[in-house]
């Protein structure tokens, strides 16, 4: 038969679509396929100790939410292309060809049905890292097309964003112009500044889109006396979400030249758990090599201030018991188990732990990019009930956290779950207690936000 | 050649076969780039590691292990009996006649190991969620090795079974890489890795944050 007629050569342009689709994923995953990948491939042996590691399947016990069932899809394909039993004899080894069914299902389980959150991993006797697994699967429905079209769409802006910083300037600096004031008055404070582009500061602070990112922070830096400027951009890096390397490095460079320019010592990140990992922990791997500033988190940089004397707090400004959430981004997998712990000691006066907390903190379920996924919200809060009975448990009114994300996902389940708690972010109590020392009121950042 | 001969040589093949197939595992996976992380640490990579394969084994180390602790133990137990079933093997080629302290301990553990592997098999075939988790090579691999262990125990109760242990022996040399029992090859990596992630980042292992 001619190359011409082959069946395969005249496939209807759907079937082709599909074909290109596999290809395309099967491509992205031989890319990722590293020593770390393989061992996590490899190890597990399905003994289903880490079912109820995860939040999913302690909120819903269906054996699909077991993660060794979840790496299992892709453990699936990667035996019938790297195994010889798989190829020989397919269903002894549980190996099978991947389709563009495969793909679609893989979808929800990469996208929705798992955080990144590792607390599996830091259970497994193994050590088996299926957020790695579940990563990798992320990247090959990213390359195949087939990643939630809002993740697409923000990396997308924020790339746009760093290539035309220039149209944005200007903008920017009258938002900021008015954000100084605002701090002013509530600082009383009128020496108060919220610099911009500032060569040779110690450090570039990086916010999120919203006020309520920048105004605390700049109280916190004014009261310290640090030198400091803002950051032009966001601190957010869906780029990581979507398990696309190109897109989180393109993400990761604009927060680098900018640090590069300004000749900063520090670059600090906002109460943001992912944007941490991007830039603290992956992005010198994506670039080949350390930075010539470092990169940490506001909390560390508070606690830093703390344990200087550098911040004077009033903790009677937040007198109800208080409770951590720990991000999984910035605690267990991050390393930040002590600093935010720190500040709250300082800042508050009633502070209470979660049972579990620090590494084997339960993920509330806001993590890996789902808040930002309006079609998966029902998933997103079932899985979070572990989180909430665990809020309830505590008999805290007040659950802080130093995340983003974190603080949105607790403040759904507060409402889903009607815990009647208040969500803040850590930096908040902070200024709350640094006003109260300087005789002022508290900050209120729903207005500011 | 006599029967004994014939069975050190299948058993010599089969161990043969055995580190082909792994010689093969390690050589695949060492072809793949490694992508060391180049962020700085806050703590200590080797740290991490020997709290890996420490401490961090230990049965109240993991909630999870806290959780299922009589699964863990019997786990634990099934794989101190397939070290002594290795060591049986060995000793049953080369030096069959123990003193009988160093005989009957011998015993003891190959029969605690094959009563935890098919202890693990029944929950394996009677748990739902366990059994929806397995593939047949699940069952198969844990069936073999139960069988060895068994065989082992027997063999060195009574020599007339000391062919059947040596055959069960060589199968399961030789099932090592076909099989989900390569898990003990890359357990020694991914309890590598797993060190050094968190201990680099502090998490594990003695931590000097920043």
């Amino acid at each position: 038969m001619s190359e011409a007629v082959r069946p395969e050569a005249v496939a209807p342009p759907a079937v082709a679509a599909s074909r290109e689709a596999v290809a395309t994923a099967r491509q992205a995953f031989e890319k990722a396929l590293d020593r770390r990948l393989i061992a996590a491939l490899e190890v597990c042996a399905r003994c289903g100790i880490c079912a109820e590691s995860c939040h999913y399947y302690m909120s819903t016990p269906d054996p699909a939410h077991v993660p060794a069932a979840r790496a299992e899809q892709v453990r699936a394909f990667y035996r019938r292309q790297h195994d010889p039993i798989g190829r020989l004899f397919p269903w002894l080894v549980g190996a099978k060809d991947l389709t563009e069914d495969d793909l679609d299902a893989l979808q929800e389980t990469a996208f929705a049905s798992c955080t990144l959150c590792r607390r599996c991993t830091i259970n497994c006797p193994f050590g088996v890292d299926t957020a790695l697994i579940m990563r990798a699967a992320r990247g090959m429905l990213t390359a195949a097309g087939k990643a939630p079209e809002m993740l697409v769409m923000l990396a997308d802006a924020a790339i746009a964003r760093g290539e035309n910083a220039d149209e944005f300037r200007e903008i920017y600096r009258e938002i900021v112009t008015e954000l100084e004031q605002e701090a002013q008055e509530r600082t009383g404070d009128p020496t108060l500044r919220i610099p911009l582009d500032k060569k040779n500061a110690d450090i570039l602070y990086v916010g999120l889109s919203g006020a309520h990112t920048i105004l605390p922070a700049a109280i916190i830096f004014h009261e310290a006396r640090a030198n400091w400027t803002l950051s032009m951009f966001e601190a957010s890096n869906y780029g990581l979400f979507l398990g696309d390397p190109a897109k989180a490095k393109a993400i990761a460079k604009r927060l680098i030249d900018e640090a590069v320019a300004l000749g900063v010592k520090d670059v600090v990140l906002t109460e943001c758990g992912h944007a941490y990992t991007a830039l603290r922990w992956e992005a010198p791997t994506w670039f080949g090599g350390e930075f010539p500033f470092r990169v940490r988190n506001i909390e560390e940089v508070i606690a830093e201030y703390i344990q200087e004397g550098r911040l004077d707090l009033d903790p009677s400004a937040n007198p109800e018991p208080i409770t951590y959430h720990d991000s999984c981004n910035l605690g267990r997998n991050g390393g930040l188990l002590e600093a935010p712990r720190i500040v709250l000691r300082a800042a508050v006066e009633d502070f209470r732990e979660l049972d579990p907390h620090g590494k084997e903190s339960v993920c509330c379920g806001g993590g890996g990019g789902l808040v930002a996924i309006p079609e998966w919200e029902e998933i997103r809060l079932r899985a979070g009930r572990k989180k909430a009975e665990q809020v309830r448990a505590a008999g805290a009114p007040v659950v802080a956290t130093s995340c983003e994300n974190c603080n949105l996902q607790l403040t759904d389940l507060n409402a889903r779950y009607k815990l009647g708690v208040k969500v803040v972010g850590l930096m908040e109590l902070v200024v709350n207690a640094l006003l109260k020392a300087k005789g002022r009121n508290a900050l209120a950042i729903a207005d500011a936000a | 050649m006599n029967a004994m001969e014939i069975e050190t040589w299948v058993v010599a093949a089969s161990a043969g076969v055995a580190a082909a197939g792994l010689w093969r595992h390690l050589s695949r996976t060492l072809a793949r780039p490694l992508r060391p992380e180049r962020a700085r640490p806050a703590g200590s990579p080797a740290a991490g590691v020997r709290y890996a394969f420490t401490t961090g084994m230990m049965p109240w180390a993991k909630e999870s292990t806290r959780i299922h602790l009589l699964a863990y133990l019997r786990g634990i137990v099934f794989h101190i009996g397939i070290g002594a079933g290795v060591l049986g093997l060995v000793l049953g080629l080369w030096a069959p006649a123990l003193p009988g302290g160093s005989r009957l301990l011998l015993i003891a553990v190959l029969a605690a190991g094959a009563l935890a592997g098919w202890g693990g098999l029944t929950a394996r075939v009677l748990e739902p969620g366990l059994r929806a988790l397995s593939t047949p090579d699940d069952f198969v691999s844990v069936a073999l090795v139960s069988l060895f262990l068994s065989a082992g125990a027997l063999a060195w109760w009574d020599a007339r079974w000391m062919g059947a242990f040596l055959l069960l022996g060589a199968a399961t040399l030789v099932a090592i890489p076909f099989t989900k029992i390569r898990h003990c090859f890359y357990y020694f990596f991914s309890r590598y890795f797993f060190g050094l992630f968190y201990g680099r980042r502090g998490v594990l292992g003695a931590a000097h944050h920043e």
